[in-house]
């Protein structure tokens, strides 16, 4: 007899608000007792199927089982009332509360202004961690504590309000080699125990090893569910990458010159102090595009901003066109022939709330063009060049004095390209430069960037877009956990072998 | 000038319900406490705006206020909460007396001013940019301090000693001329008037001004647009000093018949948060102080005329401002409104 | 001497008590992650509503309850904006403070006809419970330090003190097991509110006697000063009050000294609570760290 399963989403559809479709009608099934591995690329809908499952986010469409019965969750309280607890990429801890107080938050077992029983709560935890056979400090304040043990006082939370759905979203992001031989251990434990476990992540090689199935997500749509015993992590790749028809671009054959970029042995550090970049070394040359593909959340980030100013760099050199850069700020950057097209074009591109004549001058704003005498900025001659880049990019405004934030994202996206060309760069960085565009503008940027190249620019591109990151770049690189797995040239390499390499395993054949 | 139409109605609009709000609360408390509203608020407008001496009396009420309002509208334009501008105010007065009565003229006069509140600002200013000191914290306990020492030095280092209530006058040759005869308003009304529109210019037009209001509104853009943040905070407190500074300077260089600090600081004491209120319902913006200066130096101005006819005490003023103060934080207010109304 | 020791001993305990009522509710609602600069209006039409409550009914005691109560309404309405409709944290209090300064002015003379000051009479005034020749103590001081200690231990040992921090440091996480920020952060500022009210009470129907427009003198934010100086602590605050509070004496004191002032003048010994909380708050000595999420509206995505 066919056991129910003890998890089931029917026809899941998430459309934000502002009309991103997260999820495209997604079945998911759970059985109860079995490690599910959930896989898939950044932007494949992974982690926001989990919010939905863990109560964080309402469905715009489609039903929840728990155990064959239907449920409603207004919050995530409702999911752990229902037995299903998630553990965040992003820890919700309490940073200066010990662990035994992070843990009993919320469900301190007796009234409001009663004494908190520590005693018996130690007893109780120390129970657990017993039958699961892993031991952490409950006494010390939680920012003290390396995030391996972080990460088991959340788990511990989530037992401890007795689930039966454990989620963990990409858990061995913030791992070391044996923390993860660890939390793998816990994992089977719990497995023994008769608990549901399903363990998001784009990590090949850890998803064969300790899942029982794997479901893969691509896009939004759900591309299939296998026994893991009875899967190959290429057939896996495959999966996650899959073929698609692809807007064809022109890229003409292009020798590069010299070297314009060169990154040597760069060390950066992330926000929580852990090591971001680890020892990269590359060059971008003059007449190409450098690609550099990677589920987001590897270092892509923190390289960027290293090179660009905006982070500090531990070890290793940035030199531009000769120059050691390293550790200046991005207005010498400037200045000296770099142009940055940043991921966040929101929160750092654009200063949103001011107009479209006054952010086409951010980064360029001291150039004598627009100076007048007594540091007077000459108005006249920023409209004259904000109406040029809204005419030659075609983006469409209600009027140069309009606030950026009335344009749509492409339109946002084009003025900060146009803008940062304006500059008259040698070298560009393109970061996810066509992120929630729309297909129009994606083109027309594409296009520009290649435009570029052939202009004999040097063009770093990086882009969790991986369709993107093959079709523009002449050479490329997959970053992984801060290192690059390799770097190749796009048509001399096949998907599977660039999956396998986006989960971390190098080229095997 | 470049004024953004749509973006400036909603603002405005709200300030006038505040406006509206704090003056129709003010009647419910005069009608409670038994007098009369109508009466009051008569006696008000007529005695600020129903005579000559009046409309005199209302610029010149507006003259200090306006500027120490542009401290704190130079401040959040940059994305600080500039408070302190009530201590600087005290050591631009001491410092303009100090040097008008050293070098007899009016240009010294505000040099002090000018110098007063760079430096005494200059203090958060470094506590923020060094040690990420909260300009909150810091402007608080610096104005304490500032009333203190002042206090010592208007006592014990200034005083006149023909008036022990009274610090050293400023000279006649450093005074600033009387517009009307019989009042109390002197050209010092000009420099506030002056000294907002070159914080327009500042602001919107040249360089310095783009990088403080790109800082104010995002500082991660603002870095990536290569604008140093901590430059910013430095320019941000400096010239906001200066203003208060000035406020100070001009009070006592402009201020009939004493010309001088009286009686405890009495007369210099509180332009820095009324300019704070001032600044808020000028929506932070030079050109909406000058008009929200003019609308609180009426309220001060026909607060004697409203003592004097109606016998409302005159702090009646003081309620009404704070009324609007707290009504003007309170976020989205059209909206809340229009959700009101349509129940 | 044994006099002035025992004298300023009662008059340090007696100046804390408004210092360190205000310093403790202010605690509790900045570790709720809401600031409120609004104590020295809230300390000061307290007072006044306090004292006319105390002559109405002839009972020193309603006066005080009153105060409080008057507090506890000036609470809600800065929780209301800034909890609630998520406005900004420091401009109400700036509105409050301004209010107050009118409507105690507006009110002294509209309610008892007297301009600027008036004096509360002794029959409905708190009767002491220590009388000494060199001062008299009063119940307060001991309720006050009740008030301390109890705050103290409600805060780090039972459930509502845990989750009353954790709104203020993470109220992400809060939220995400099920803990209404909203509503733990509206109480703490109404109970932080009313505390000042009785403080403030406190001063025109206990200790001063009067009610004036300058009551207040800057104390609201001393108060403040004190609970960054205390670290956020009730019983730190209930020392540092102290230590306020003897100073604030002692500048009286050396006021009222001739020979003291030529030394040190009063004025520089009044600046001294403020310099150190800035001395603190620079981490020139030691570090002390606000609740992470204090004053950040907080919104669910």
């Amino acid at each position: 007899m066919e056991e129910v399963p003890i998890i089931e989403m029917k026809g899941i559809v998430k459309i934000y608000p502002d009309g991103t479709k997260a999820l495209k009608g997604v079945d998911f099934s759970v059985k109860k007792g079995e490690i599910h591995g959930l896989l898939g690329e950044n932007g494949a809908g992974k982690t926001t199927l989990m919010k939905i499952l863990s109560g964080m986010l309402h469905p715009t469409e489609g039903k929840i089982f728990v155990n064959g019965k239907e449920v409603r969750f207004k919050s995530p309280a409702d999911a752990l009332a229902n037995g299903i607890g998630m553990v965040h990429q992003h820890f919700t801890l309490v940073d200066v509360f010990d662990g035994l107080h992070n843990i009993i938050l919320g469900m301190e077992g007796h009234g409001l202004f009663s004494k908190i029983d520590v005693e018996k709560a130690k007893e109780k935890l120390q129970k657990l961690m017993d039958e699961l056979n892993f031991q952490v400090p409950l006494d010390v304040p939680v920012e003290k504590l390396p995030v391996g043990v972080q990460q088991r006082i959340e788990i511990l939370k989530t037992l401890y309000r007795d689930v039966d759905v454990l989620i963990l979203d990409e858990p061995t992001a913030v791992l070391t080699p044996i923390e993860v031989k660890e939390l793998f251990e816990v994992l089977r434990k719990l497995k023994s125990q008769g608990k549901t476990i399903i363990f998001i992540s784009h990590k090949l090689r850890e998803v064969m090893e300790i899942t029982d199935r794997v479901t893969v997500l691509r896009k939004g749509e759900l591309i299939g569910t296998v026994n893991t015993r009875e899967t190959t992590p290429k057939e896996l790749a495959k999966m996650m990458v899959g073929r698609e028809v692809v807007l064809k671009i022109e890229k003409p054959p292009k020798e590069a010159g010299k070297p314009v970029l060169e990154v040597k042995d760069l060390w950066v550090k992330g926000d929580r102090g852990e090591d971001a970049v680890k020892g990269l070394t590359f060059e971008v040359r003059a007449g190409e595009i450098f690609g550099i593909a990677g589920v987001e959340g590897n270092g892509q980030t923190e390289l960027i901003e290293a090179i660009s100013g905006l982070r500090k760099v531990e070890k290793g050199k940035v030199i531009l066109n000769g120059k050691d850069i390293t550790g200046r700020p991005p207005r010498e950057l400037y200045d000296l022939g770099m142009a940055h097209i940043p991921e966040d074009r929101i929160h750092m591109g654009l200063v949103i709330e001011m107009s479209v004549a006054e952010n086409s001058i951010l980064g360029l704003h001291w150039r004598k063009a627009f100076r007048g005498p007594l540091g007077l900025i000459r108005w006249d001659k920023v409209k004259e060049h904000a109406a040029k880049l809204v005419r030659d990019f075609e983006v469409s405004v209600p009027s140069i004095e309009a606030p950026a934030k009335s344009l749509s994202g492409g339109n946002q996206q084009k003025l900060i390209v146009a803008r940062e060309v304006s500059k008259e760069p040698e070298f560009i960085i393109a970061s996810q430069p066509t992120r929630g565009v729309d297909v129009a503008s994606t083109e027309y940027i594409r296009n520009y960037l290649i435009k570029l190249r052939n202009e004999n620019k040097a063009v770093l591109l990086v882009s969790a877009d991986l369709d993107e990151v093959l079709q523009l770049s002449d050479r490329m690189a997959i970053i992984y956990e801060g290192k690059f797995v390799g770097i190749v040239k796009p048509e001399e390499v096949t998907e599977e072998q660039i999956g396998l390499m986006m989960g971390g395993i190098k080229n095997e054949s | 000038m470049r004024v953004d139409i749509k973006g400036f109605t909603k603002p405005l609009v709200e300030s006038l319900v505040a406006i509206v709000i704090g003056i129709l609360v003010g009647a419910i408390i005069l009608a409670f406490s038994g007098y009369s509203p109508a009466e009051a608020y008569i006696a008000l407008f007529n005695g600020a705006l129903g005579s000559k001496y009046g409309l005199a009396m209302t610029l010149s009420s507006a003259t200090p206020i306006i500027l120490t309002a542009l401290t704190f509208g130079i401040g959040a334009r940059t994305g600080l909460f500039n408070i302190g501008g009530e201590g600087t105010v005290y050591f631009g007065a001491i410092m303009a007396i100090i040097l008008t009565n050293l070098w007899g003229n009016v240009l010294m006069g505000l040099f002090g001013g000018i110098l007063a509140g760079m430096a005494w600002m200059a203090i958060p200013a470094i506590l923020k940019v060094l040690r990420g000191v909260n300009e909150v914290v810091s402007t608080i306990m610096l104005n304490w301090m500032a009333y203190f020492i002042a206090l010592y030095i208007v006592l014990q280092k200034i005083p006149n000693p023909e008036d022990p209530n009274k610090t050293l006058a400023v000279p006649v040759s450093a005074r600033f001329p009387i517009i009307m005869k019989g009042t109390e308003l002197s050209w010092a009304f000009a420099i506030s008037v002056i000294a907002a529109l070159i914080t327009y210019y500042i602001l919107w037009h040249t360089e310095l001004g783009y990088e403080l209001r790109v800082s104010g509104y995002n500082e991660r853009a603002a870095r990536y647009g290569g604008i140093n943040p901590k430059k910013a905070i430095i320019w941000s407190f400096l010239l906001g000093g200066i203003m208060s500074g000035l406020a100070g300077a001009t009070e006592v260089m402009g201020r009939p018949p004493s010309y001088a600090i009286s009686q405890g600081m009495a007369n210099i004491y509180g332009y820095g948060f009324d300019g704070i209120g001032v600044s808020l319902v000028g929506r932070n913006h030079p050109l909406g102080i000058i008009f929200s200066g003019i609308f609180f130096g009426m309220l001060r101005a026909g607060a004697t005329s409203m003592q004097i006819e109606a016998g409302v005490p005159l702090e009646m003023v003081k309620v009404v401002q704070g009324v609007i103060v707290v009504t003007i934080a309170i976020p989205g207010l059209l909206d809340l409104l229009k959700k009101v109304v349509r129940r | 001497m044994i006099e002035a020791v025992i004298s300023t001993l009662i008059g340090a305990l007696t100046a804390m008590v408004p210092l360190v009522l205000t310093s403790v509710g202010a605690t509790v609602s900045e570790r709720a992650g809401v600031v409120n600069i609004g104590y020295e209006g809230i300390i000061l039409m307290s007072a006044f509503f306090g004292a006319i409550f105390a002559e109405i009914t002839g009972n020193p005691w309603i006066g005080l309850i009153g105060g409080a109560f008057v507090g506890m309404l000036l609470g809600m309405l800065h929780g209301f904006i800034t909890v609630y409709l998520k406005g900004d944290h420091v401009i109400p209090g700036i509105g409050v403070n301004l209010l107050a300064l009118g409507v105690v002015a507006f009110g002294i003379t509209a309610y008892w006809g007297t301009a600027g000051q008036h004096q509360v009479p002794t029959n409905v005034r708190v009767a002491p419970i220590i009388n000494t020749p060199y001062g008299s103590l009063s119940p307060m001081v001991l309720i006050t330090i009740a008030i301390a200690i109890l705050t103290h231990w409600v805060l780090f040992r039972t459930p509502l003190g845990l989750r009353i921090r954790a709104v203020g440091e993470n109220p992400e996480a809060a939220d995400a097991l099920g803990i209404n920020v909203e509503r733990y952060r509206f109480l703490a500022t109404v109970y932080g509110a009313m505390l000042a009210g009785l403080g403030g009470a406190f001063m025109s129907v206990d200790w001063l006697g009067t009610v004036t427009k300058q009551l207040s003198a800057g104390r609201g934010f001393i108060a403040l000063a004190n609970m960054v100086f205390s670290g956020w602590n009730p019983l730190r605050a209930l020392l540092g009050g102290f230590i306020f509070g003897f100073f604030d004496n002692l500048s009286v004191w050396v006021r009222t000294n001739p020979e003291i002032q030529r030394i040190v003048p009063w004025q520089f010994v009044a600046t001294l609570p403020y310099l150190v909380t800035l001395i603190i708050v620079a981490g020139i000595i030691g570090k002390v760290r606000p609740p992470k999420a204090d004053g950040k509206p907080y919104k669910r995505e």
